[in-house]
């Protein structure tokens, strides 16, 4: 099975969702200026690099009899995600184009290397001095944008640390827990009902998730906090198997939200908001409650796309990109791409299963399971399900350094599945 | 002009709906493409099943004369151990009186360590409790190496 049918999907929305767009525009009568789309030749050369990449990836992807299923999955999120900015902030278009340009070339790169680059796997605590560098550099020279101090400007381009933190983190947890699985596993202490070992096998497992802590008060970057502690967890349980584990890191947790609650004010207004937006729509909960609206309005086929209003939500081309969609193209839609990303979960994981080496297993599964928990995290926060949190959704939202990580991600995935094939 | 309008206002319309149908279309395809992938693995994965239901061990690497080479047939149950009253005898002071046994649960063989105090290895690694056994894997107990193939 080869799926190049599937291929052209994207492409097609794509092409579908610009000339709607530039019809739009001759409608109404508008003129191309710079707020506005450019001239369509503006973008043609990215598309056309971005065409070009995709089937030489997916040439390698055959070539190496790698999972054909992937790749069409993330350019539908990528395209979707594309049309939706040129809706949204015309401006950016170019910037994402050339970001997810950079992204693929970049994952094309990881693929080719992945033999030498598999061998970080051997050096834990490398990788682990590694991540929490990573981390801490924004503690020390970290800009603040959009108020979590999280963003590192090096002249023209800002990245985000932690984007690129969170995939050392998880080859560090992949490498560590393979090798402690069984000391982690052998139960020392019986404290209530929860087995736990010797304090010395589980303190960099506690580094970890003081560090997300950390993270959450100082950088003020819940999104990432509530990622990095929820990987680190689930990465716990999936290689012990110990549901201890997770009930120590909700205890932990727990202990850490309130503590944070009763201490700080940026939390507690996250907090507030999610119990009562409507206590001040206009104010503090703005955000939350237009994207409400604006999931409202859509209703089950949307208004159409290019006739929503969700230029009312601040920041809607990152976080809330999601809002955006589902107002214009329904609710259907909006669970569309969610099935889209449980089908790639699925990929993963049935992937992960069939690899032998430990290690290697783990952080497939890890690759999998971040990508979903991401978008569990920023799906939930602008539905409401949970407190709003910051992150970008994985492979739709603007943002470069999001883009060129999740591409990152995508392509230790596929190269992991290679694996399978040797058995 | 007022029909250029029209056609354009209907192309538009076609062109927004047919981007939704098309996503949809592209989801119900991919989902039905990875089932119909599940199903045919599953179909392989049952045929060898119902054609064998017998198992075998073999004895790999042993100290003793009496075992190498040898070959344990087995359906049900098969026991190892130092005791006697094993199937798979291995006099040796490393290996337990009852040491392990391998069974048959549902359609697949599961080995289970009866508390042996030098471990059972499957693959090399030590065995906790229950596994389910792969065609192909090698069980050591004390200095005897098996073969479980069915």
């Amino acid at each position: 099975m080869k799926n190049w049918g599937l291929l052209t999907a994207p492409l097609g929305i794509f092409l579908c969702g610009m000339s709607v767009l530039y019809l739009k525009m001759q409608g109404a009568m508008q003129k191309v200026t710079n707020t506005t789309l450019q001239d369509p030749w503006v973008y043609v050369p990215y598309l056309l690099v971005a065409v070009f990449l995709t089937i030489v990836i997916q040439m390698v992807v055959i070539r190496r009899h790698l999972d054909t299923f992937i790749l069409p999955i993330i350019l539908m999120l990528v395209s979707i995600g594309l049309v939706e900015i040129a809706r949204l902030k015309p401006v950016l278009l170019l910037r994402q184009m050339q970001w997810l340009c950079i992204a693929m070339l970049v994952m094309f790169i990881v693929i080719r290397l992945w033999p030498k680059i598999k061998r970080m796997l051997n050096y834990p605590y490398l990788l682990g001095i590694g991540c929490v560098f990573l981390l801490g550099l924004p503690l020390l020279f970290g800009t603040e944008i959009g108020g979590s101090k999280n963003w590192l400007v090096l002249g023209p381009v800002s990245l985000q640390p932690s984007e690129f933190g969170k995939i050392i983190l998880l080859f560090f947890l992949a490498s560590y827990l393979s090798d402690h699985r069984r000391v982690l596993t052998l139960p020392a202490h019986k404290f209530l009902f929860l087995r736990l070992p010797p304090l010395r096998f589980i303190a960099p497992l506690i580094c970890i998730w003081g560090l997300a802590v950390l993270m959450f008060v100082v950088e003020k970057d819940l999104g990432s906090a509530l990622l990095f502690f929820g990987m680190a967890v689930l990465m716990t349980y999936m290689s012990t198997g110990s549901k201890s584990y997770v009930f120590l890191a909700m205890a932990f947790m727990g202990i850490a939200a309130a503590a944070s609650y009763a201490m700080f004010g940026h939390v507690r207004v996250r907090f507030d908001i999610w119990l009562d937006p409507w206590a001040d729509p206009n104010g503090m909960a703005y955000q939350v409650v237009q994207s409400l609206f604006a999931i409202g309005t859509g209703g089950l086929w949307g208004t159409g796309f290019g006739f929503g209003h969700p230029g009312f939500i601040p920041e809607v081309h990152t976080d809330f990109i999601f809002s955006a969609i589902v107002e214009e193209m329904g609710l259907t839609a909006g669970l569309m791409l969610i099935i889209c990303y449980a089908l790639l979960f699925w990929r993963g994981i049935k992937g992960a299963l069939k690899l032998k080496n430990a290690s290697e297993a783990l952080l497939m599964a890890g690759c999998a399971v971040l990508i979903l928990l991401q978008m569990f995290i920023i799906i939930a926060g602008v539905t409401k399900f949970l407190p709003l949190t910051g992150i970008t959704l994985p492979f739709v939202s603007y943002g470069g350094s999001s883009m060129v990580s999740s591409f990152i991600l995508l392509a230790m995935l596929l190269s992991l599945t290679k694996e399978q094939k040797n058995v | 002009m007022q029909g250029a309008a029209m056609a354009i206002k209907v192309v538009r319309v076609v062109l927004e709906y047919g981007m939704l149908l098309w996503l949809i279309y592209f989801t119900v395809s991919l989902s039905r493409r990875m089932f119909g992938e599940v199903k045919q693995e599953l179909k392989q994965q049952h045929k060898p099943v119902v054609k064998q239901n017998e198992a075998l061990l073999t004895v790999v690497e042993a100290g003793e004369e009496e075992l190498q080479g040898r070959r344990f047939a087995f359906q049900e149950e098969i026991t190892i151990g130092r005791g006697a009253e094993n199937d798979v005898r291995i006099p040796e002071n490393f290996v337990s009186h009852r040491h392990a046994t391998i069974f048959l649960h549902g359609a697949q063989y599961v080995i289970e360590d009866l508390g042996s105090v030098n471990h059972t290895y499957v693959n090399g690694q030590p065995l906790e409790g229950r596994a389910y056994l792969k065609p192909g894997d090698e069980i050591r107990v004390g200095m005897v190496t098996l073969r479980f193939e069915r």
